[in-house]
């Protein structure tokens, strides 16, 4: 951990409120990045993930009493998102609960999931994981999941890979499962 | 919408566009009681969306941002300062209110 952000976590335990202030802005700058960037997997939208990053350093702010014994980003990653950011991804959608056919816990498992193996890996480790993986796909099932991450249509993907719309969705939700698995063996391989 | 239910693949698909697109909401509104008593009870929907925000994260998060990390940093600082200033007031208790209440009772 660099020792900006070792520093602004000391910062942000002590007991008087002023200083926990102050200490905000480097933990801010330190950690912006990469929480954004987590959030954003969850959301799939700045503005919400700004807002809700809003509230999940006042949280910090008014009780950092989890990030007391923090010894790298990765732990500290962890932490703040079960500690600080679960909490404030169910609230986005809780209101809107009570007019959806999905019960609470579905709406919580997709919203703001447990942790699951492939969310233990940071950001680069899981790109280059993935672009292994990637490779190891057959060409049509890459090409339909280079395309959806290009954002093109399913409509525009049935056309390049001369095939139907539903046979596209079947072929994503497939090599889906198919990544999931590989990522997964590769998680315990290394 | 149509009236006849998704199958599994075609609302992992959706959610996953809603994801990408930053709709969410969109898709949770659009899912009909049976079609969330089949998410509920899908193993592979669960399994596929774990891949489906590692895409998102690797895909589409870099791109995201916002311009200004300084500007972030005092909207942070003003919700600090609101809730700063929120635990220093005295909350109102029910005897407040009551008391409120009997008074303008009795100017009728």
């Amino acid at each position: 951990m660099n020792k900006r952000l070792r520093n602004a976590l000391k910062g942000l335990t002590a007991p008087d409120p002023e200083r926990r202030r102050r200490a905000m802005e480097p933990f801010v700058r330190a950690t912006f990045e990469a929480f954004f960037r987590y959030l954003y997997r969850y959301l799939g939208n700045e503005v919400e993930c700004e807002d809700v990053l809003e509230d999940v350093y006042a949280d910090i702010w008014e009780n950092a009493d989890r990030l007391r014994n923090i010894a790298n980003e990765k732990q500290l990653l962890r932490t703040v998102y079960l500690y600080y950011m679960r909490k404030r991804l169910r609230e986005v959608y809780r209101r809107m609960n009570r007019n959806l056919c999905l019960s609470q816990k579905s709406l919580t498992d997709l919203v703001a999931p447990e942790l699951g193996i492939l969310e233990m890996m940071s950001q680069l480790e899981l790109q280059q994981a993935l672009r292994r993986m990637l490779s190891r796909l057959k060409a049509r099932e890459r090409r339909a999941i280079e395309l959806w991450m290009e954002g093109t249509s399913n409509r525009a993907i049935a056309n390049e890979l001369k095939t139907t719309v539903g046979a596209v969705k079947m072929l994503e939700f497939r090599t889906m499962l198919k990544l999931k698995k590989m990522l997964s063996d590769y998680y315990v391989e290394h | 919408m149509s009236g006849t239910s998704r199958e599994i693949q075609e609302l992992l698909v959706d959610y996953a566009g809603a994801l990408r697109d930053g709709c969410i909401p969109t898709f949770l509104k659009s899912l009909s009681r049976e079609e969330a008593k089949l998410i509920a009870t899908s193993q592979e929907f669960w399994d596929a969306t774990e891949s489906v925000r590692i895409l998102n994260s690797a895909g589409f998060a870099d791109r995201a941002g916002t311009a200004n990390v300084s500007l972030f940093i005092s909207r942070v600082d003003a919700e600090i300062a609101s809730r700063m200033i929120k635990s220093k007031t005295p909350q109102r208790t029910k005897h407040g209110a009551k008391g409120r209440f009997i008074r303008e009772s009795q100017l009728k």
